[in-house]
């Protein structure tokens, strides 16, 4: 991979900022290092946390001889663990992503994001998995905190060209069945699907105990939707094209994303999720540095 | 309801427009590749309805449009008095302005034609804004101004300011059917027709064909009705005094010579007059005078008055009596050339052995009718010679030639007379026993066209004395002639024909000519007498009591020829020894001589037309009419009418003397212009008339206080209704303009 493309995708501003922030898991994670983040696991680790009656078959390894040769009854040490945690990034790579009327593509942008989020994320010596999907999964990278990890997911980032449409819910189901350790679900997503499945994806992902965080990517063109005169929209999926008057709709329009949105939103916040809005007009490391401290903020230590 | 331009209707297809282009703008859009579809479509779905029901409107708003300018422009109009919201409808006017000689007439302090052209100014100022107006002269001719009605009102007014008064006759009807002429192809919902005139009875000799046409027109439904205004504007003038003729009693003027000019004198009033004094003017300078000591109601008065013409060339003769508040008739000129001397070329076919047997013994005394030692000093001079030594003679010394029953000449001399004629020299002819009258009919008549007919057979017998022709004895039409129409002048049937020749009159020379007189003829009234054609046509001068001609005449290029049927001396007739012998040789001898002056005194209105000579023709002549300012002149060409160069001039309004003057070679003609004795007679159409003429006409006198406007405007009816449509059709764009931004705003 050259440096060209590294420098598309790792936004140096973003991830100046974004270092400084972290991106700490808000909820226990079950990861298999020692490191920052809580584990839910007691076992051997660095901090004690209880004693516990030594029952048959346990490992002579955590049996607290001190106790044993002061009461002469067997118990066995428990610590909590600091673990590290996998973040799977799921982003979008379906058709309506290709999408940008002026800046970046959304699949670019959502490209920067997953870039500079795994770039965060294997600093902080957690793993990263890399899943880029349309209607099923294209690209696949399994968790890694290996430093050549970064690498991968650049290059297939870099190398990924969109063909198809999306169906996120299926994919979301998929991931929810395939996650065993709970971890962090990072969506990138215009999330151009049906509203409702898409939330029950979610909630599946979530009822498996992983963290979700939904970027939801938008067009400035599509949120203001400034078009005059007769144009004809020619549909990036299924749906077949449409001569209109825009300015005439454009009200409708706008309330029919702010509907859409909002149902998103919601629906994200009944499930603990956050989402977050993305304009792509707004430079990168805005929202990402936003999102962050945020982040930080609401975090529970 | 009607249309004025029914054809625009036709203009509402234009609702098509729209139509077309909003299916050609659905084709015409911006093609954006889009990926949240999904917003797009369900909130198109959600304005379908909403977007389509304002694009009908919007479309049923620009078709409307479109069909209601359709309408306006097809000028929608209904006769009706209750729609004069939107204002009076537009006129098309005609403006019938009498210009005849009796509008002349004054009151002491405006004439007949200042009311006239007042009135119609007013009737002009009285027209709705935006009508239109033409204007017609009227005399015994339509003169029209401003042929097509023009809606610039101010060149209607300027045409009417300007318009010239003309010695011409009246005839209202010709100028009546023009102007209904002019109204029919127009398009208005009202037309009217003004008449101004002053009702002189002369000019409503056809009163029944307008009283009928108006009627007509007053019943036509829809916009072909016309409805017409009269005006009357004559105050009852019936004293009138007029000269209403003028002739030279002699046929010839020759210099130093006294010549007698008869003048009539009429009293068209109702009371005797007394002590008119007449006076006689040579070139403006008086000349003689007489008083004529009374003329009873409705009278005329002849008077002789006597002058001598002191220089060659062209004088003006004018009579007048003192002016009356007619001016028009009370003067009359003539235009008379002085010739110093007249040669005169006698043949005589057979001498005889002493003079009095000689063919041409009467002949040369009529023409010389004064004693041996006065004829030295006698205009007529003649000389004869035998039919042998004319090969030798040069006919050019001469004037005029003479054939007195020369039997046949070379074809040599045939020519040189048939060039001495066409130069303009006169020839004269009479036949006798010795005539070849089978050279005379094929070399002079058919070959040559010198002879107006051909010789017949002879008839009757010369030896006996019971049965006999005589001339006719009434009905002169020709002008040499003209004079016995007068019994004054004694008689012509006294003289008795034993034998005479069938003179059979040839046909007019060319059919061309004929008919290119008759083209510039047409429009102009019948009485144009000397038109170009009956200029060289052959035609009679005097027939004999049974119709057979007597005398016959035609011209050839600037000459003329003369043919008698009998002979020049006593063998077959008793005229030589009959003293209307010498009046009536001398009156063809002038017309002979006088050839070049054909026409000079022609009748207000007549075509004046002169034969010149070939190195005029193409050459300009400046014509200046009586009483025209220095500045107007009239500029026109000499062209060639049958072979011959002819000066003609038709615009002969004017009374009096017009110059004609050519600059190379330096020419000047005269001639004089007679007013029509017809405009004198000032009586006034009857009042029964005039009431019976307030039924298809409203009529109205002239007075001090009339008030046109106020008058025409209570007749005026019916509406057009354009104005409000097109107000409607702004109000429309207007709407359309509201609705199209309203409906198109960001939603």
């Amino acid at each position: 991979m050259d440096a060209a493309t590294l420098a598309t995708l790792l936004d140096p501003v973003a991830i100046s900022r974004a270092e400084t922030l972290g991106m700490h898991a808000r909820y226990l994670v079950e990861g298999y290092m020692a490191g920052e983040h809580k584990s839910p696991y007691h076992g051997f680790a660095i901090e004690f946390a209880q004693h516990r009656e030594y029952a048959p078959g346990d490992d002579l390894r955590y049996l607290d001889w001190k106790v044993l040769g002061r009461t002469d009854r067997y118990y066995i040490k428990q610590f909590e663990q600091e673990t590290n945690y996998v973040a799977h990034i799921l982003l979008d790579g379906s058709e309506s992503m290709k999408y940008g009327s002026g800046g970046y593509p959304k699949l670019a942008y959502g490209k920067m994001l997953a870039a500079c989020l795994s770039y965060l994320i294997l600093h902080q010596r957690d793993a990263v998995a890399l899943d880029i999907f349309d209607n099923e999964t294209r690209e696949y990278l399994p968790r890694s905190n290996s430093h050549a990890m970064i690498h991968k997911v650049l290059a297939t980032l870099a190398a990924f060209q969109p063909e198809r449409q999306t169906n996120i819910a299926a994919i979301l189901h998929e991931m929810a069945r395939q996650v065993r350790r709970r971890g962090i679900a990072v969506i990138i997503s215009d999330l151009f699907d049906d509203e409702e499945k898409i939330l029950e994806g979610i909630q599946h992902l979530r009822f498996g105990g992983s963290e979700v965080v939904v970027f939801h990517l938008m067009d400035p063109a599509e949120l203001e939707f400034k078009f005059n005169g007769l144009v004809e929209f020619v549909g990036l999926e299924a749906i077949p094209n449409i001569l209109t008057r825009p300015q005439e709709i454009r009200a409708s329009y706008q309330a029919e994303v702010e509907r859409f949105r909002t149902t998103l939103r919601q629906g994200c916040e009944k499930n603990h999720v956050h989402f977050v809005p993305v304009n792509t007009g707004q430079p990168l490391h805005e929202v990402l540095s936003g999102y962050l401290a945020f982040r930080m903020k609401t975090s529970v230590k | 309801m009607s249309f004025l331009n029914p054809f625009m209707l036709f203009g509402a297809g234009a609702i098509a427009v729209p139509i077309i282009i909003h299916l050609l703008n659905r084709r015409r859009f911006q093609r954006v590749v889009w990926a949240a579809m999904r917003f797009v479509k369900v909130s198109t779905e959600k304005n379908q309805r909403r977007m389509l029901v304002e694009d009908m409107i919007l479309l049923a708003i620009r078709c409307l449009m479109l069909a209601l300018l359709a309408l306006a422009v097809a000028r929608p109009a209904m006769r009706s008095t209750t729609h004069n919201v939107f204002g009076q409808s537009k006129v098309t006017a005609v403006i019938v302005l009498d210009n005849s000689a009796s509008m002349g007439v004054s009151d002491g302090v405006q004439t007949r034609f200042d009311k006239a052209r007042k009135v119609a100014e007013q009737a002009v100022d009285a027209l709705p804004s935006g009508s239109a107006a033409a204007v017609i002269l009227a005399s015994d001719i339509a003169k029209e101004v401003i042929k097509e009605p023009t809606h610039d009102l101010n060149l209607a007014r300027k045409a009417v300011r300007e318009a010239p008064l003309s010695d011409r006759a009246t005839d209202l009807f010709p100028s009546i059917e023009k102007a209904l002429e002019t109204l029919k192809g127009r398009s208005a919902i009202r037309k009217e027709i003004y008449i101004i005139t002053d009702g002189q009875l002369a000019g409503w000799r056809q009163l029944g064909d307008i009283h009928k046409t108006l009627k007509t027109a007053k019943e036509q439904t829809g916009e072909q009705q016309v409805s017409a205004h009269l005006v009357l504007v004559s105050d009852s003038e019936e004293r009138n005094l007029g000269v209403s003729g003028l002739v030279l009693s002699s046929g010839l003027a020759p210099l130093n010579r006294p010549l007698r000019f008869e003048a009539q004198v009429a009293n068209y009033a109702k009371q005797e007059v007394k002590d008119i004094k007449v006076s006689l003017l040579v070139d403006g300078t008086s000349a003689d005078e007489v008083t004529i000591p009374s003329i009873p109601p409705g009278g005329t008065r002849s008077v002789p008055l006597n002058t001598r013409l002191k220089t060659e060339g062209w004088h003006n003769i004018t009579v007048r009596i003192p002016g009356d508040r007619f001016p028009g008739d009370d003067a009359r000129t003539l235009a008379i050339r002085a010739i110093r001397e007249i040669r005169v070329l006698m043949v005589d076919g057979e001498p005889g052995t002493e003079p009095r047997e000689s063919e041409t013994f009467f002949l040369g005394h009529a023409l010389v009718p004064v004693s041996a030692e006065e004829a030295e000093q006698y205009y007529v001079k003649t000389s004869t010679i035998a039919p042998a030594d004319m090969a030798g003679t040069r006919f050019d010394d001469f004037d005029s030639v003479v054939l007195a029953n020369v039997p046949d000449f070379s074809a040599d001399t045939a020519i040189a007379m048939e060039n001495f004629v066409k130069r303009g020299g006169g020839l004269l002819i009479f036949p006798g026993a010795k005539v070849n009258t089978a050279f005379y009919n094929a070399q002079l008549a058919t070959a040559r066209k010198l002879l107006p007919a051909t010789f017949g057979e002879p008839r009757g017998d010369a030896a006996q004395d019971e049965k006999f022709l005589s001339f006719q004895t009434k009905g002169y039409d020709h002008p040499i002639v003209a004079l016995w129409n007068d019994g004054n002048a004694g008689t012509l049937a006294s003289a008795r024909f034993f034998r005479t020749f069938e003179l059979n009159l040839l046909a007019a020379p060319t059919g061309e000519a004929g008919e290119k007189a008759g083209k510039r003829e047409s429009g102009k009234t019948a009485s144009t007498t000397n038109t170009l054609a009956s200029l060289a046509a052959p035609k009679a001068i005097l027939r004999f009591s049974d119709g057979s001609i007597a005398m016959a005449e035609r011209a050839v290029g600037l000459g003329r020829v003369v043919l008698f049927a009998s002979t020049a001396d006593t063998a077959w007739n008793d005229l030589g020894v009959r003293p209307a012998f010498v009046p009536l040789l001398h009156r063809t001898l002038g017309t002979l001589i006088q050839r070049h002056d054909d026409g000079a005194n022609v009748r207000v209105g007549a075509q004046f037309a002169r034969r010149l000579t070939a190195d005029l023709l193409h050459k300009d002549a400046i014509v200046m009419a009586p009483g025209a300012a220095t500045g107007t002149r009239d500029l026109r060409r000499i062209e060639l009418v049958n072979g011959t160069p002819v000066l003609s001039y038709d615009a002969t309004d004017k009374a009096g003397i017009y110059e004609v003057s050519i600059a190379d070679p330096p020419t000047v003609i005269k001639f004089a212009v007679q007013p029509d004795p017809s405009e004198s007679n000032l009586s006034e159409l009857p009042v029964d008339e005039v009431t019976a003429l307030g039924l298809v006409a409203a009529v109205q006198r002239w007075n001090p206080t009339l008030n046109i406007r106020e008058w025409v405007e209570k007749a005026r009816v019916g509406a057009e209704f354009w104005l409000p449509i097109l107000i409607a059709v702004l109000a429309l764009a207007a709407l359309e303009t509201f609705l199209a931004q309203y409906f198109s705003r960001a939603k």
